[in-house]
């Protein structure tokens, strides 16, 4: 597909093209003052008019994740007895995100594999949502330190996924359509085809990115190039997993990462013998009560087992079963962990071999 | 299209107490299902929640099902103390693949209960009786806690007087109105006991963890193989399709890909017995 340049002053030109389309989502950067003072921050929030004149693209990708407009906190999925679809079929209105990076479209892939892709069951509901989904990304302008998308055999920019993708160059911008949807709002744009020039620029700078990406993650490069094996036979290793001993259990990893997805139904009625509703509620494997059965009885009782048992499914369970890893490299986990677990050095800890025991 | 997350109403018709911890729900059915035996059913029990549950009744009868319930948690406590007939639940399924039939064509089958785990193999007993013909032998095995604690007691004379079928029992500690076998379940599969022609077999076990545990233990030492034994591993599942994570072995999602599991496909995964 051609790419278009457009002038850094005409950006909200193409927000308002995208107003017209869909409700916006935007990944903006913003400053919140907390007791610790002020800390910067990259949300995920509905576009707001009175940032619209300086808003600037996040050059990472957000502190938010973006699954929720797919796999929503708690959702109904229907009402029982006799109301099947309850009023959960019509069809939802289009929503625009905005900002996504290379990372948060792979998430979006890994979800379609799963709830759109299975031969075995496509979920209406997901379906329903990601194909009201119109999608913009932009190209990440620097390497953030728990980033490793590298590793996992991804760049900082999107090469597909989108309907539109950014890649910001020195005077402007470089707009390149994905689908079809994606061409139309470019073509009611006031563009010009990119030169050469400005096209050399972007790459120039994704390299750039993706060289960054490379150095400050070079050290793990041997663990990733076997992640399948190590964590399928260093499972039983028990010095290989000492990096996990201060995790807590909150399951803060979970609800962060762009790809778990586990979940759990939930039936509720207001009064006994009225209607009951039935929600799908985000789960953690890291919880106690994930797998534990009625009477007590629990596969994976200790947290050890737990904690493995999220590497174990993320890097071996399911490249079993979609052929790919269930991680973007994204690093949010790493952000997040109340016990500084670092997702890559878990994994450049784990012993095979000889070294196991 | 059906909503896959929907519960189908089902009437109680009957609740027979079988001890005072298990009870078995007959459920008649608005529309016909078809289950295979080993396959799971999702019950509702209306504003407080599901529990998988795989059907005690005949597999070919498709207006009504029988569901064996020991009492043990959330769900299953309302179900004992709350339920009475003519109720409304609701039922989700069949899930999973249920029991290989087919392979079991021209074998023995010896069949390995405890405790509230002969309501699964209750119902492939009356798929193997069914046709009886294609089937070498019939060992059943059951171990219960107590006599007391013994399911489905008024049926064990009409089974033992099907061709090629035999019918071991066993309790765990020796109680004054007993006079057969006693011992862990593991006694009834002893070399000496076991009459079964072992290269020509299949097991297939339904119990707790623990017991599926020293089952397994116990056949391989008697000279099964892992590809001869099929454990029914019904875990912790919500979603009945694969996706919600919670009931894996290894690769695999017993909810989806068993719950009847041959031990051979799974016994190099961790956490296969908790």
């Amino acid at each position: 597909m051609e790419i278009y340049f457009l002038q850094k002053d005409k950006l909200i030109n193409l927000l308002e093209i995208l107003e017209k389309t869909g409700k916006v989502f935007w990944a903006r950067e913003k400053e919140l003052s907390s007791n610790r003072g002020v800390v910067r921050t990259i949300s995920i929030e509905e576009l707001n008019e009175d940032y619209i004149q300086d808003y600037q693209i996040p050059g990472l990708r957000a502190h938010d994740i973006f699954k929720p407009f797919l796999l929503p906190l708690r959702s109904k999925v229907c009402e029982y007895p006799d109301n099947e679809w309850a009023d959960i079929k019509d069809a939802t209105e289009r929503t625009v995100l905005f900002g996504l990076k290379s990372c948060d479209l792979n998430a979006i892939g890994i979800l379609d594999k799963i709830f759109l892709e299975d031969t075995e069951f496509i979920d209406p509901f997901y379906k329903r949502k990601r194909k009201s989904l119109v999608i913009v990304s932009s190209d990440c302008i620097s390497a953030g330190e728990s980033c490793f998308c590298n590793l996992l055999e991804n760049t900082p920019y999107a090469t597909s996924g989108f309907d539109i993708n950014i890649a910001e160059v020195s005077d402007g911008y470089l707009l390149e359509a994905g689908t079809e949807a994606g061409e139309k709002i470019l073509s009611e744009l006031q563009t010009r085809e990119a030169t050469r020039k400005a096209v050399k620029e972007r790459d120039d700078r994704r390299k750039k990115v993706l060289n960054e990406l490379k150095k400050q993650n070079a050290r793990f490069e041997k663990a990733f190039s076997e992640l399948s094996k190590r964590v399928s036979e260093g499972y039983n290793s028990i010095p290989g997993w000492a990096l996990g001993s201060t995790c807590v259990s909150c399951g803060a990893c979970t609800n962060v990462c762009p790809v778990c997805y586990c979940f759990t139904l939930f039936d509720r009625s207001f009064k006994r013998g009225d209607k009951s509703n039935r929600f799908m509620v985000w789960d953690s494997c890291q919880y106690k009560g994930f797998s534990q059965m009625a009477g007590g009885m629990n596969p994976r009782f200790s947290l050890m087992e737990r904690f493995k048992n999220r590497y174990y499914h993320k890097f071996f369970r399911f490249r079993e079963r979609y052929g790919l890893y269930k991680c973007t490299g994204c690093g949010r986990c790493i952000d997040n962990c109340l016990g500084n677990i670092d997702m890559r050095e878990v994994l450049s800890g784990i012993k095979i071999g000889k070294d196991a025991n | 299209m059906d909503n896959i997350y929907y519960p189908r109403e089902a009437v109680i018709t009957d609740i027979k107490e079988e001890t005072p911890t298990i009870k078995t729900f007959r459920f008649e059915l608005n529309e016909p299902l078809a289950f295979k035996a080993g396959q799971f059913m999702q019950l509702t029990v209306p504003g407080i929640g599901e529990a998988p549950f795989t059907p005690s009744s005949h597999p070919g009868k498709v207006g009504e099902m029988e569901i064996t319930i020991l009492r043990a948690g959330r769900v299953t406590d309302v179900l004992h103390n709350e339920v009475k007939v003519g109720d409304k639940l609701g039922l989700r399924g069949p899930f999973g693949k249920g029991y290989p039939l087919d392979k079991f064509k021209d074998r023995e089958v010896l069949i390995v209960g405890g405790g509230v785990g002969l309501a699964p193999l209750r119902s492939l007993i009356y798929a193997l009786f069914d046709h009886i013909e294609d089937f070498s032998k019939v060992s059943i095995c059951y171990g219960a806690k107590t006599p007391e604690d013994q399911c489905f007691t008024d049926e064990y004379n009409k089974w033992k007087g099907m061709p090629k079928t035999t019918l071991n029992l066993t309790i765990d500690k020796p109680h004054p109105d007993w006079k057969g076998t006693v011992g862990l379940i593991p006694c009834l599969l002893e070399e000496e006991k076991l009459d079964v022609d072992i290269k020509k077999s299949y097991a297939v076990s339904c119990g707790p963890e623990i017991m599926l545990k020293f089952v397994t233990f116990k056949l391989l030492e008697v000279g099964f193989k892992p590809e001869q034994i099929y454990l029914s591993m019904n875990r912790r599942m919500s979603c009945g399709l694969g996706k919600c994570g919670r009931c894996n072995i290894g690769p695999y999602y017993l909810c989806k890909d068993g719950p009847d599991m041959c031990y051979a496909d799974i016994k190099d995964y961790p956490n296969v017995f908790g």
